[in-house]
């Protein structure tokens, strides 16, 4: 148990909000364009291999930058921004995946669910612009373990492995484990 | 004398080739594949699957990438919005009236009072909790999780943009919090890291305002505070309730208060107490989509 003083259950902080800098919103406006800029494709190839459909993809885009721009304005933690932003990525699709498939599940949207998974369904069409070797390593990253597919996803975006334990809430030695062994299974698949 | 016929894991050879190998190590590795053809071409092996695998990422995913010319304007019309109705604005026109002021002398008597009343609480009632659900979990442990608040004012709490500030618990402080309550492995995926009093009240970024609530074990779950919570925001922004008095709810008995405000002894289903989807992963999870 963490020490505390034993007087203040609730800590009184009487010392107001206007101690706080107010933060130079065109700036701060800039700075968050810059960084659309710089991973919005990412960011985009991110949600929509968590198997969210493309207009998802675009609503999530808009909700991440709108909160990193609030994040900053509130002065909050400037370290390692691109991890934060993957993170609150990552959380606002998976947010937004369940809330489809329980719309679909209700039977309130038709079709919808074909929309929030497919990438767990590739179309013959698909199916035939890959050609075989590629098809099969295909298929095997579709049999990953979510989790181990997000790894990999968020590493070839170029993510260092501390970045991707954060946005994932696992351990550094979870993602390399994970990693490993994906390639692993890959590289069995296509017979090397 | 090195063993230089011991192979290296192809873990360490990921690790190398991605840069993440300790520096020590990353020697280690390095002089035993100037030395081995099989560890050398193994490595190759393993970047030849790592170039399949880009090649493939890129092309499932960027035939789908929109053009970036429209969602960027929109992202900037609505940074515009959001800046214009940024607490900073409101705080700096609010010095300014005296409706404002009055709030801000509000939240500080409710400050006071939450803080005074905590003070009580601390000194009248026995050490361990008497809450309703606390043997599986779904209030927290007072001693521990106590509630904190920071400094807000009701025009705060009630702007528009308020509602929407993310409310991610980083992975560090979530793991000081299950270390705290001693919740260790893979128990702690059957708990939310949760602010006991929600930050969307004037909750703080603090341990003694967060506590792992668990998903499924109780009826008194996760899903059940958030319908409270929202319904408490709602009252003090239509000035029905006081802040203090809702942050003080919260921190008391947040299960008392759901059965007071919604006035029911037992959790309404999620979709008719909270229409709003309940997030699949909760842990470490932003809290709010809408914008």
């Amino acid at each position: 148990m963490p020490m505390r003083p034993a007087d203040s259950p609730i800590a009184l902080q009487l010392v107001v909000t206007t101690t706080d800098k107010p933060a130079h919103s065109s700036g701060l406006e800039n700075e968050v364009v810059d960084l659309f800029d710089q991973l919005r494709e990412p960011i985009f190839r991110y949600a929509l291999s968590l198997g969210l459909a493309a207009d998802d993809g675009e609503d999530i885009l808009q909700e991440v930058f709108l909160a990193l721009f609030r994040h900053l304005q509130l002065g909050r933690d400037r370290a390692n921004l691109r991890g934060w932003i993957f993170r609150v990525a990552h959380n606002l699709s998976l947010k937004r995946r369940f809330a489809n498939q329980k719309a679909a599940r209700r039977g309130e949207a038709g079709g919808e669910m074909a929309d929030t998974a497919p990438d767990q369904a590739p179309s013959a069409e698909e199916q035939m612009v890959f050609n075989e070797k590629r098809a099969r390593l295909s298929a095997v990253l579709r049999a990953l373990p979510e989790q181990d597919q997000r790894c990999l996803r968020l590493r070839a975006e170029g993510l260092r492995y501390r970045e991707i334990a954060e946005v994932l809430g696992i351990s550094l030695g979870s993602v390399s484990i994970s990693l490993t062994r994906s390639l692993a299974r890959m590289q069995r698949a296509e017979g090397r | 004398m090195r063993i230089q016929h011991i192979h290296v894991p192809d873990q360490d050879l990921l690790l190398l080739a991605d840069g993440e190998l300790p520096k020590r190590r990353s020697v280690e590795v390095r002089s035993h594949l100037e030395a081995c053809w099989t560890c050398r071409s193994r490595l190759q092996e393993i970047e030849g699957v790592i170039a399949d695998f880009v090649h493939l990422h890129h092309s499932e995913l960027d035939p789908r990438l929109p053009l970036a010319a429209g969602p960027r304007a929109l992202l900037k019309a609505r940074l515009a919005e959001t800046a214009a109705a940024s607490p900073e604005r409101e705080r700096s026109k609010g010095l300014h009236s005296v409706g404002s002021f009055r709030a801000w002398s509000y939240a500080l008597a409710a400050l006071l009072t939450v803080g005074l009343l905590a003070l009580v609480q601390r000194d009248l009632l026995p050490r361990t909790t008497r809450l309703a659900g606390v043997k599986d979990g779904s209030a927290p442990n007072r001693e521990l999780t106590p509630g904190k608040t920071r400094p807000v004012t009701w025009d705060q709490v009630c702007s528009d943009g308020y509602r929407d500030m993310n409310r991610v618990v980083s992975p560090g402080v979530q793991r000081q919090v299950f270390k705290e309550y001693g919740i260790s492995g893979t128990r702690r995926q059957d708990y939310e890291v949760d602010y006991l009093i929600t930050p969307e009240l004037g909750g703080a970024d603090d341990l003694q305002n967060l506590w792992p609530e668990p998903y499924s074990s109780t009826d008194w779950g996760a899903h059940v505070k958030d319908a409270l919570e929202d319904r408490l925001h709602q009252m003090v922004c239509e000035k029905k309730i006081d802040l203090g008095t809702a942050q003080r709810e919260m921190a008391r008995d947040w299960i008392s208060a759901y059965k007071k405000y919604f006035h029911t002894d037992k959790p309404q289903s999620i979709d008719s107490a909270n229409p709003a989807e309940k997030s699949e992963h909760k842990v470490g999870s932003v809290k709010s989509t809408k914008v």
